[in-house]
């Protein structure tokens, strides 16, 4: 049998040992005479196994996340790849969830108000980006289209900023936020901006201007010259032109500062976590809400994972959507930097 | 003219626009220089409340005296002293900042606490270890993503997600898949011998967890800057040196490398100020007390047990010039190889 045969088809064939190195050498020698002549195959070989590396390693951790809101309390010692007491047998017998407990993802909100939260998250997140955008155009409009002396030591200046921890903010912000200010008691109950949205957004809108700033100066300066001088020309204000004519034509750019903006306001934990007392009504953000689930008194882990995927939705739809801005605004911010 | 001598409400709306285009008509007359001044107002007037003004007051107060009791929590002037106490290990901190002693024997450094307690090098080693593994893992994501394939689109979107998640998501994620009870990653780790018992409890197991977590999020950002730098490749330089019979290996490492440097470089020095200003992901994860950074001090220095205004400003302080020192670092080194980055 296996003697009559090819050398390559031997490999499949123990019963001689003798020869076996002699085989094995064969198939490793067709093996790299095949990627010799095509060195090509290899590299998809390389590129498919690395491809598939990532892709596990960074969908995996949500895909167990999953896994485990769907699990019913009393099974959370063994979760696996499917939520354990899954069992697609019992949708024959009319039970939809199959074993699993999707009315966890309900018991999210009952528990604490996390809607509360992500409202909260989603209000301070929207009012920042916008305030960033509207001072960040200002700014990248004169670093991107002016000449002014001292342009340079400015620009520097903004950059500074980013390389401060926030620690080295927070001590005296912490202090001013906390202080009763006369003038601002018809708005506010006790005068304070502490518990209050201001308390984040203000902290936010300096500290994730820089990047926006450079992102729009990037864009602005691309606008042709000759459109903002017919504008001008028509009858616009200086500011018109900016508002009306550069900001439109720069919608790519505008969108790329906003939607980063949004994420990093949505994602930061620093201020979040400190400038509340923690409660929803006071506009603490999801940081709050989700660590309210681990100072239960019962340890509710299927809780928290469903939380975690709750608060994940809004900027994983974002990014799907949003990508290519994405990609682009953190290359052409950063290397400006 | 109608309107001048009428009196009705029309008139001040008249009036008032009249100011408004009053302001308009200066703003026009303004010079290029004046009216760049003149926007850049709102933005640094934003960055003085909330960056340069705590900054310069956080100064003061790491040369002023703790005041652990009475009404008012600084005391009067006493130079460097709070550095100086950070650096001997005499504050009332629940963690050391550096605690070694010099001996005669080799390494000539002894612990005083183990490594794993001590801020500076916690803090240290997260950014230097971080850094490392982002950069070789996001090379690689550039590396795939700089194919052109089907479904690249989704690819690129799974590698960017873990980015884009809230960093409490992040902390959540990594405590659960270690906690004893439900999570995996505890046994394997213990399996091959890494972990010991509790891991969320142990100084270096926990340090660990914070590490591979942050690598998790972060790779991603890594990977899209390396990404913008392999793409301004000119691909005829392959061409070239494919013809001049250079290996793939001297093809990266001669034309992929120069080229993507910069980027790198640019990326690094994001990465690594990132770093050392790790808080979040421990403090959601193994809690400050377990992994020590040196931002989890000036925290315990304000809410901890003790109010030590003073000695947490002169950490903050500390972090910033850590900082400071490692930009300088990478300016100094990479700035005249590389130029124009800045």
């Amino acid at each position: 049998m296996s003697l009559e045969q090819t050398d390559g088809q031997k490999v499949y064939t123990n019963d001689d040992d003798s020869e076996e190195p002699e085989i094995d050498r064969g198939l490793f020698e067709a093996w790299a005479a095949k990627t010799i002549k095509n060195p090509k195959r290899t590299y998809k070989a390389l590129f498919y196994t690395a491809t598939i590396f990532f892709l596990v390693t960074t969908l995996f951790p949500f895909y167990w996340l999953f896994m485990v809101a769907l699990t019913p309390r009393r099974n959370l010692q063994d979760v696996g790849l499917v939520p354990s007491g899954f069992d697609p047998s019992l949708l024959a017998q009319g039970d939809l969830t199959m074993g699993t407990n999707p009315g966890v993802f309900l018991e999210v909100f009952t528990i604490i108000p996390f809607h509360r939260y992500m409202f909260n998250s989603f209000v301070i997140a929207t009012v920042t980006t916008i305030v960033v955008i509207i001072v960040a155009s200002l700014a990248g409009y004169v670093f991107g289209r002016l000449r002014f002396p001292g342009k340079g030591p400015l620009m520097l200046l903004v950059l500074i900023v980013s390389f401060f921890p926030p620690a080295a903010f927070f001590i005296p912000l912490n202090d001013l936020f906390n202080t009763n200010i006369d003038i601002l008691r018809p708005i506010l109950a006790d005068g304070s901006l502490y518990n209050t949205p201001y308390a984040m957004v203000v902290p936010f809108s300096a500290i994730f201007m820089p990047l926006s700033i450079f992102i729009l100066t990037t864009f602005y300066s691309q606008i042709p010259d000759g459109l903002e001088d017919a504008a001008r020309i028509e009858g616009t204000t200086r500011l018109g032109a900016l508002f009306r004519v550069i900001m439109p034509l720069s919608a790519p750019g505008v969108a790329t500062a906003g939607v980063l903006t949004f994420i990093a306001v949505y994602n930061e934990f620093f201020f979040s976590f400190l400038m509340t007392d923690g409660s929803a009504d006071n506009w603490a953000p999801i940081v709050d809400g989700i660590l309210q689930y681990q100072g239960q008194y019962e340890v509710l882990f299927n809780v928290m994972a469903a939380a975690s995927i709750v608060g994940v939705l809004p900027v994983a739809i974002l990014v799907v959507v949003a990508q290519e801005k994405i990609v682009s605004g953190l290359t052409a911010g950063a290397l400006k930097e | 003219m109608a309107t001048d001598h009428t009196n009705s409400p029309a008139e001040t709306g008249a009036d008032s626009g009249g100011v408004f285009s009053g302001f308009l008509t200066w703003m026009e007359n303004l010079s290029e220089a004046a009216y760049a001044y003149l926007l850049l107002i709102p933005g640094f007037l934003l960055l003085a409340l909330v960056a340069f003004y705590p900054l310069l007051s956080t100064l003061r107060m790491s040369l002023l005296a703790d005041e652990t009791r009475g009404a008012e929590p600084l005391g009067g002037f006493v130079g460097l002293e709070n550095y100086i106490d950070v650096f001997t290990g005499d504050t009332r901190l629940s963690r050391q900042v550096i605690d070694v002693a010099l001996t005669s024997d080799f390494p000539f450094l002894e612990l005083g606490t183990p490594f794993f307690r001590q801020a500076l090098f916690v803090t240290l080693a997260f950014a230097i270890l971080s850094v490392l593994f982002e950069t070789i893992i996001g090379f690689g994501q550039a590396m795939v993503l700089n194919q052109e394939f089907e479904g690249r689109r989704w690819v690129r979107v799974a590698i960017i997600l873990p980015w884009a998640i809230p960093i409490v998501i992040q902390g959540m994620l990594f405590f659960l898949m270690f906690q004893p009870t439900v999570g995996f990653g505890s046994e394997i780790m213990q399996s091959i011998g890494l972990f010991g018992d509790n891991p969320l409890a142990s100084s270096r197991d926990s340090f660990i967890i914070v590490l591979v977590a942050d690598i998790w999020k972060t790779s991603a950002f890594m990977a899209l800057l390396i990404l913008a730098g392999l793409q301004s490749v000119d691909r005829s330089l392959y061409d070239v040196a494919k013809v001049s019979g250079a290996t793939p290996w001297q093809r990266f490492k001669l034309i992929t490398l120069p080229i993507v440097m910069p980027a790198l470089i640019v990326a690094m020095l994001f990465r690594t100020m990132d770093a050392m200003r790790v808080y979040g992901i421990i403090e959601s994860t193994a809690s400050c007390s377990t992994v020590p950074s040196m931002t989890c001090l000036v925290i315990d220095g304000l809410f901890g047990g003790t109010r030590i205004y003073g000695t947490a400003a002169a950490v903050a302080f500390l972090t910033a010039a850590l900082i400071g020192v490692f930009i300088a670092v990478y300016l100094a080194k990479f700035r005249d190889s590389e130029g124009g980055f800045m």
